[in-house]
């Protein structure tokens, strides 16, 4: 990297629009974010909220309908090729070529960025040793176990040292063993002075691997900050409550989620699955109130517990959904966008 | 120079590929010695009479396998596009910094190698059969025909680019490949259908590479039939360059 920016990923009013099937989906809405240099930046969101999209524009893969993107210092729209020369990708469908050797695939990834055939061996013969893939270094990739391809992927994506490097749902499909130790490589690298950007719909890698989350849906960043700050403004922790639905006296859980949600120390009310999610400014105080309301109205309550914030509590703040319960219908949507 | 060297690392790649999978470079051969093996015969019959062209028989045909050759050594560069495309290979590829045009030459230059290796084995084995070769002519004809392999080559990677399908790309290559090659006097020449059938034959760009093809082998090569050959040819593959180039730059996963 020639001088150092200010950031490393500098995005403002982004905005993109496919077209499917001749109707419009909106993908992007406008996205606003700036990551640091040698930070792990998180962009978490259900399927279907533009995570994808977004890194797309940002690796020069896909143009933007509108707003800028400065990835490592160059500008995505104007200067594309400085962009690709400075930033390392790893897509969700990896792109290692499986009919040829872990070896070629990385000393060919090398040989194109620049580097002389000797210095590709020796950056190489480094990476095989640091993603353990020395041993199977000579065998096709059509081989290798998910764990041992996803490293290949990685290291491919670090071949030329890039400044900034993006990761795309990194690790999907992986074993929790794998994933750890995917998490620990991405922490050494960041260590190392990179700055690495992943999207992610799980909930535990944004929290405890990124640096700073930036929480996407529909197409625009609703949320943005280190993961303890966000869980400390959105959510304090959260109450739930699962009435005993079998009896007669037991009201409507809308209505007594409206009920709860105006008692003292309750912030937002929400009914999930049978259970009213309370978030609590004060645990203690709001705790005594709720169960003093349930009492009052001789509820009959089924289970009662008391949850640490998550990241999940922001989005539902945010959206009143949960991230959790948001997948699965989301798919087709995220299909179509990767498809247009 | 950096434009050079990436085309030859990616012509060495896509070799590697194809000499992994011995089974195509057999019937890469295979397929050609049984055209003159199993249909040449069926010519013998025919040659002499009217409407036929002079000469010995393999002297007519040969130039016309050569062109199948060609052809089918350029238009199955799809399929591995697709591949590639659904295990993220090109759009990886397209995230560094290599040119797309040298990503596409990397596979037409494969083709191309993949059209002459088994083209002189089939002139050489024609040769002993009973084929008059003209040395000369036939040099400027391989020529010709890598133009060809180039040009069907871009446009299947391109075919396979836009239509990201395995399905619609077979639709598309085998829905081409019978009129084609029917229509260009390949198998038999065109002089012996009706006229309608040769008004047709002059919209098929591939029928000027086998006129050109029968020219050079007959070892005249300043003949106009070569010229316009060339020149169909050529165009063909520019073409199909900046469309398959083009393809590259705009591919989606």
């Amino acid at each position: 990297m020639p001088d150092t920016p200010a950031a490393a990923v500098q995005v403002t009013g982004l905005r993109k629009t496919f077209h499917v099937k001749g109707a419009p989906v909106a993908a992007l809405t406008g996205i606003d974010l700036a990551v640091a240099p040698g930070e792990i930046f998180g962009l978490l969101g259900p399927n279907g909220a533009g995570k994808t999209t977004t890194l797309r524009i940002l690796t020069t893969l896909l143009p933007a309908d509108a707003g800028d993107a400065l990835v490592a210092g160059a500008d995505v729209r104007r200067e594309p090729a400085l962009v690709r020369r400075r930033i390392g990708y790893v897509g969700q469908l990896g792109g290692a070529d499986v009919n040829a050797t872990g070896r070629e695939n990385l000393l060919l990834a090398g040989r194109l960025y620049g580097l002389s055939a000797a210095a590709a061996q020796d950056r190489c013969a480094e990476l095989l040793g640091v993603f353990d893939l020395a041993e199977i270094s000579g065998r096709a990739v059509r081989t290798y176990s998910g764990g041992q391809r996803r490293r290949l992927e990685v290291a491919l994506g670090i071949m030329h040292r890039p400044g900034v490097l993006f990761l795309d749902e990194p690790t999907t499909g992986l074993d929790p063993q794998n994933r750890a130790n995917l998490w620990d490589q991405l922490r050494q690298l960041r260590d190392g002075g990179a700055t690495v950007f992943l999207t992610t719909h799980y909930l535990d890698e944004a929290d405890q691997l990124s640096d700073r989350v930036a929480i996407v849906d529909h197409g625009r960043v609703i949320a943005l900050g280190t993961p303890d700050e966000l869980k400390r403004r959105y959510s304090g922790d959260t109450i739930s409550v699962t009435p005993d639905a079998g009896t007669p006296r037991t009201p409507a859980l809308t209505d007594l989620a409206r009920e709860l949600a105006d008692v003292p120390f309750v912030g937002k009310a929400t009914v999930e699955h049978g259970a009213i999610r309370l978030a609590v400014t004060d645990t203690t105080r709001a705790m005594a109130a709720v169960f003093g309301v349930l009492a009052a109205r001789g509820v009959p309550t089924r289970a009662a517990s008391l949850a640490l914030p998550s990241l999940d509590d922001v989005f539902l703040q945010e959206t009143g959904r949960s991230l959790r319960d948001t997948g699965d219908h989301a798919t087709a949507r995220e299909t179509e966008e990767v498809a247009a | 120079m950096t434009f050079a060297l990436q085309t030859e690392l990616f012509f060495r790649r896509k070799l590697l590929e194809t000499l992994r999978q011995p089974v195509w470079l057999v019937t890469g051969l295979t397929t050609p010695l049984l055209y003159l093996a199993l249909f040449a015969p069926l010519l013998r019959s025919l040659a002499g009479g009217p409407a036929f062209p002079p000469g010995h028989v393999l002297d007519v045909f040969v130039p016309g396998v050569l062109v199948l050759i060609a052809f089918g050594a350029g238009m199955g560069a799809g399929w591995p596009v697709i591949w590639e495309l659904d295990s993220g290979v090109i759009e990886r590829l397209r995230v560094t910094p290599a040119s797309r045009f040298a990503l596409l030459l990397g596979t037409v230059l494969r083709d191309a190698a993949m059209f002459a290796v088994p083209g002189v084995v089939v002139i050489g084995i024609a040769a002993i059969f009973g084929f008059h070769a003209h040395w000369g002519g036939l040099v400027v004809l391989l020529v010709l025909l890598t133009l060809l392999t180039a040009a069907c080559s871009a446009t299947s990677s391109a075919l396979g680019l836009n239509l990201k399908q395995i399905g619609s790309l077979a639709a598309v290559v085998t829905g081409v490949q019978l009129p084609l090659t029917l229509l260009s006097g390949i198998l038999l020449p065109l002089s012996l259908g009706p006229e309608w059938l040769r008004v047709l034959g002059h919209l098929n760009p591939m029928y000027y590479a086998v006129q050109a093809a029968r020219s050079l082998a007959a070892g005249s090569v300043l003949t106009g039939t070569v010229g316009i050959g060339f020149l169909v040819t050529g165009a063909a593959a520019a073409l199909a360059l900046w469309w398959g180039t083009r393809s590259y730059q705009r591919a989606m996963a």
